[in-house]
């Protein structure tokens, strides 16, 4: 035995276990966080995919994803539980003489598909992602390249920062006031594209400042320096080089736009709508008509209807939809963008 | 080549000088004459200010905030270059310049080498091809890269890729090139190369460049102008400064005593 | 080759100008258009939620002067005593349940206890039926009262009508439409006349309640003699309150005008959201702001702990390929639509945290079991996981952005790790930290499909006096009832207005936040190494 320990003895086998604990306390915290997402997400891919696949060929329930959705209509007929949809079911009590009086118990929107919710979805973010990337990418620009620090400059900053913490119904409220109202043009695919639009334009703004911020300054002094104006350099020099970052970190508004419910609520989707977007008799039609969204459309079917295991399958199918588009989307954004970090180091 | 006025008369007169990064005052009275077809090396201590003077011959302190002339003036063939009728761009395309560090744009060999003349509309396919031939010589890099002008250019090794940084610079025919330590970022092979080039050049091109190496100054300037503190101490040909300087602090920091 | 002869060609100026801009000027014009959209868009919202929004207090003003010009205010006097009551009233129920409870516990059956209660029955139906002469009053009251408003409000769409029909160009037919114009005082007259009356049944009540105290059972089973006597005590401050109550109505001036500033009072701190009602509506911003507060509180007790933690475990504990996995996999759940998340919590989260709730072991924990399964829990732990990848981003930011000389020197002086972090690391950080947890805040209270379907939708103020357990009360919030009311309302009603306050209200809370979570990050920000 030593008098003296040795100066680099380790430390007491307690601090080490205490210490231990402590890492392993915030590592739990960590897991659990991903726990809960990771829950969340395999219940709704688990419950959904039954509604989404179906074990015949060709494997994916196409009614679900390209019909409209339709009423459900469940009644026992000859001994047997029967389920029909709308159609079908009118169809049903003309061919069968004794069935005019049959008595069904009927769920909205729980049979058919989600088709118009999807391609609305898709029309809404096209829209709007353009419009933002649009004014987004411009605003990037002059803040990276023209601009030099000042007052003004400093409050535009500030304005671009609170607008990011601007909460989404209060622009619905906003698109509500200014472009349903005040411009007329009612609940409609516009109104929707500009009120989204304006809402992830923060997005867009910081996820293009911080792409051009990567181009290297030595470019816009080469290219300055061969006599290029301000504006050739942007568009020779920096643009080209910036665009991959613009493009992949603004992905992740896109995901953030697609699955927004509060601003299209009162601005552009309607619960339900027979015709499909395109089925318009003049242009300008496309332009004024509301639309049916995969969002809404899970708003719609999840507390306006009642939960049973007729209207679960609409629900978890909905749901399922829309949280892999979504997911699909910020994954290729989040990879696309870590990939692109490690490369672009020039 | 037309014929020139006599070697010692000055493309750039540099007049009483004062030049301010915002509170700071980077330059102080500096008079330089600088002539033409010839290279004029400025050598000082890191902060001295010779960088700040060459970024001033086009200009490219214009895009620092708060960077400003307070007074004097820098004339080229006797225009102020500050004057409220010259245009920035012409300035720059007349007085090209090479970086530190090398920055060529991540496309082929031959559009970097273009890209100036693309900027000034210039689509002729066999005027570009022969422009980038010419470059290239010039800048004793085609033999290099002849075979491969549409791979990109950051294929190339570092001393290649300041080569073409100066063949870029002379594609757009400019009468005075500037040169920002463009060296200091290279092997002593690449550096030889370029040295040699300079020497090339110089037969075409007034040269400034800044340098951190005495021995580079010393093998490749016509005249040397050595900066302190940012004031001018001593303005004399390279020759005198390195054996004879007039001044005692030239003399301490050519002979190696501090900087 | 270089023309020294051309020099002054080389020199020259020779743009194309169009109103004295350069193409140049004009491009770096558009750009910097484009870069105060975002200042524009600020200034639109705003514009737009006061045009719609500020119509409110004059017609909220409106409305509180109908509430007294037509008695309804007289009456809610008589209402507010009636309330006193039925409050007392509910106790007594309350006790009896407890009596029961102690008496099966002590082994009686139910029979036993029900005859072990029989004076306590007796008493407190007497109790409770005192109070049925002055809520005939109160109904009488009411009626003639609602009558008044009634009228008026007929009145109102008839004016409405012939201004629109004269509008229109039919005179003579806007001519037809009768409107009676309404003699307040003169209808009110019944109202005052019964305060008489009023004072009258006041006695009787006093009387009775008076004599029922002392005729008062004994208690039933020991243990609720004090409970009993506290009743006592209620009792008779509730009838030493009826004079109050008499001189109120005394005193009650129909003509007192209703100020702005009261109409304003009566948004911010009204107690009530109360609309499209037979009696009178209220718009009141306290059940809606406590139910938004109390919902984002949730979430953050969870959000922060997990968001900081992992922030912290990330940074400074995770090997780099952990960090590789899991901070993609924290930004990927920030992008879950709130829509999901919200059905998720009712189909599957709300019934699990009910069950949880009714396992025996867990009765410790206030307010379970409960049997609403959407309520303030529910929605905050949904919020917390919109609000972890917010706070933990930013948090990991804020870790990332201590210089590493600090760490460095902290180990240097043989240190340990978790030290480092807790003591020097964590401490740099914490501005940074704050303002995410602020921002995360933010994003809670401004969030809106997961209130809105798993928040339980209760108008009402939560009921602070069960302590914690008002955490699994149902509420509403301000968005969730923005979300809820905005399609049904008609546009320009005071209902229409007043969801529109709520928007400003919210709008503005949101700059506070934000601008607070600015302030903290540069007022404490280290410089930069």
């Amino acid at each position: 035995m030593n008098a003296h320990p040795t100066p680099f003895a380790p430390r007491s086998r307690q601090r080490r276990l205490r210490e231990g604990l402590v890492i392993a306390i915030f590592r739990a915290a960590t897991y659990a966080v991903l726990l809960a997402g990771g829950g969340v997400f395999a219940d709704i891919l688990i419950k959904g995919s039954r509604t989404v696949f179906q074990a015949e060929a060709p494997f994916i329930n196409t009614t679900f994803l390209f019909s409209a959705p339709e009423s459900l209509h469940v009644f026992e007929w000859e001994g047997r539980r029967r389920e029909m949809g709308d159609r079908e079911f009118r169809a049903f009590r003309e061919r069968e003489p004794g069935a005019a009086d049959v008595r069904a118990e009927s769920f909205v929107y729980s049979a058919g598909g989600i088709w118009p919710c999807i391609a609305g979805t898709l029309l809404l973010v096209a829209g709007a992602m353009t419009l933002a990337l649009a004014v987004g990418v411009s605003s990037a620009v002059y803040l990276s390249e023209y601009a030099r620090d000042g007052r003004f400059i400093r409050f535009v900053r500030l304005a671009i920062l609170n607008l990011a913490g601007v909460p989404s119904i209060v622009f619905g409220l906003f698109g509500f006031g200014m472009f349903v109202i005040f411009f007329g043009w009612n609940v409609s695919l516009l109104a929707g594209w500009f009120t989204l639009a304006f809402m992830v334009l923060p997005v867009v703004i910081t996820a293009s400042e911080e792409a051009l911020k990567a181009v290297p300054q030595g470019l816009r002094a080469a290219a300055l320096a061969l006599g290029a104006t301000r504006w050739q350099t942007i568009r020779t020099a920096v643009l080209p080089y910036a665009l991959p970052g613009i493009l992949t970190s603004s992905i992740l508004g896109i995901a953030r736009v697609a699955g927004e419910t509060a601003p299209i609520m009162f601005t552009a989707a309607y619960v339900v709508r027979d015709r499909l977007p395109w089925e318009v008799e003049r242009a300008v039609d496309f332009l004024f008509q509301g639309v049916m969204a995969l969002p809404y459309h899970i708003y719609v079917v999840s507390s306006k209807i009642p939960q049973n295991e007729y209207t679960e399958r609409v629900q978890y199918g909905t749901a399922f939809v829309f949280l892999l588009l979504v997911a699909l989307v910020a994954a290729a954004s989040i990879l696309l963008r870590n990939r692109l970090r490690s490369r672009l180091r020039w | 080549m037309p014929k020139t006025a006599a070697s010692s008369s000055p493309i750039v007169e540099i007049r009483d000088l004062d030049f301010c990064y915002g509170p700071v005052q980077a330059l102080h009275a500096v008079n330089l004459a600088i002539p033409a077809r010839q290279v004029t090396a400025l050598i000082g201590p890191s902060g001295c200010g010779k960088s700040t003077l060459l970024r001033c011959l086009n200009r490219m302190n214009d895009l620092i905030e708060g960077a400003r002339v307070v007074r004097g003036s820098i004339r080229i063939h006797g225009i102020d270059i500050h004057a409220p009728e010259v245009d920035v761009i012409e300035l720059r395309k007349h007085v090209g310049m090479v970086f530190q560090k090398s920055n060529p744009f991540p496309k082929s060999i031959y559009e970097n080498i273009a890209y100036g003349l693309r900027l000034q509309g210039v689509r002729d396919r066999a005027r570009l091809d022969a422009v980038v031939e010419q470059s290239l010589r010039g800048a004793a890099l085609w033999d290099e890269v002849k075979d491969r002008l549409h791979q990109s250019a950051l294929g190339l090794s570092g001393g290649q890729q300041q080569r073409l940084c100066i063949a870029r610079t002379i594609a757009v025919e400019p009468e005075i090139i500037l040169m920002d330590e463009p060296c200091s970022a290279l092997d002593p092979v690449a550096t030889a190369k370029i040295e040699e080039l300079i020497q090339e050049l110089r037969a075409r091109y007034s040269i400034v460049i800044v340098t951190h190496n005495m021995q580079q100054a010393a093998r490749c300037s016509d005249q040397t102008a050595f900066f302190y503190l940012g004031r001018l101490i001593e303005h004399a040909p390279t020759r005198d400064i390195f054996t004879n300087p007039a001044n005692s602090q030239t003399e301490a920091y050519v002979s190696g005593r501090f900087g | 080759m270089p023309a020294p002869d051309s020099r002054p060609h080389l020199l020259a100026r020779r743009r194309l100008r169009f109103l004295g801009l350069t193409p140049d000027d004009a491009i770096r014009a558009f750009f910097g258009g484009n870069a105060v959209v975002a200042v524009i868009v600020l200034a639109l919202i705003s514009y737009f939620l006061v045009r719609e929004g500020a119509g409110f207090f004059g017609q909220n003003r409106r409305n509180l002067e109908v509430y007294r010009l037509a008695g309804l205010e007289f009456v809610d006097h008589l209402r507010a005593q009636e309330e006193g009551h039925t409050a007392l009233t509910r106790r007594l129920s309350e006790l009896r349940l407890q009596a029961f409870d102690r008496l099966s516990r002590g082994g009686a059956d139910a029979e036993a206890a029900e005859r072990a209660l029989v004076g306590f029955d007796a008493y407190a139906d007497r109790f409770g039926v005192a109070i049925d002469p002055l809520r005939a009053l109160g109904s009488e009251l009411g009626d003639v009262a609602t009558a008044i408003k009634t009228k008026f409000v007929v009145n109102e769409d008839r004016k409405e009508e012939r201004r629109q029909l004269s509008a229109e160009g039919r005179t003579a037919e806007a001519e037809r439409v009768e409107v009676m114009p309404i003699d307040f005082a003169a209808a009110v007259k019944p109202l005052l006349a019964a305060r008489d009356r009023h004072r009258e049944v006041n006695r009787a009540l006093a009387a009775e309640l008076t004599s029922l105290l002392v005729a008062a059972p004994a208690p039933p089973v020991p243990e609720l003699r004090e409970s009993l006597e506290r009743f006592g005590a209620e009792v008779r401050a509730y009838v030493s309150e009826l004079p109050a109550i008499e001189r109120r109505l005394e005193t009650w001036d129909q003509s007192r005008p209703v100020s702005l500033g009261e109409a304003l009072r009566a948004f911010l701190f009204g107690r009530q959201w109360l609309t499209a009602s037979f009696w009178q509506d209220w718009y009141g911003l306290l059940p809606l702001l406590t139910g938004s507060l109390l919902v984002a509180g949730v979430a953050l007790i969870l959000a922060v702990p997990l968001g900081v933690g992992a922030a912290i475990y990330v940074n400074q504990f995770a090997s780099t390929r952990e960090q590789r996995v899991v901070k993609p996999a924290i930004e990927f759940i920030s992008a879950f639509p709130s829509v999901v998340l919200g059905f998720f919590g009712i189909a599957v989260l709300g019934e699990f945290l009910r069950q949880v709730s009714h396992v025996p072991w867990l009765d410790w924990v206030p307010g379970f079991p409960f049997s609403e399964r959407l309520n303030v829990l529910t929605a905050g732990c949904l919020l917390a996981l919109i609000a972890v990848p917010t706070i933990f981003t930013l948090a990991e930011d804020a870790l990332n952005n201590v210089p590493r000389a600090l760490p460095e020197a902290s180990l240097a002086l043989g240190a340990s790790r978790l030290q480092t972090t807790l003591r020097i690391v964590f401490p740099a950080a914490l501005s940074g930290i704050i303002s995410a947890v602020l921002l995360g805040l933010g994003r809670v209270i401004g969030e809106t499909m997961v209130v809105l379907l798993c928040a339980g939708n209760r108008i009402a103020i939560p009921d602070f006096t069960q302590g914690l357990g008002v955490m699994v009360e149902p509420v509403h919030t301000m968005t969730g009832i923005i979300a809820q009311e905005m399609g049904e309302v008609v546009r320009g009603s005071i209902h229409y207005r007043a969801l529109f306050m709520v928007g400003l209200v919210l709008f503005l809370l949101s700059l506070g936040i934000n601008f607070l979570a600015q302030r903290i990050l540069r007022r404490y920000r280290l410089a930069p190494a």
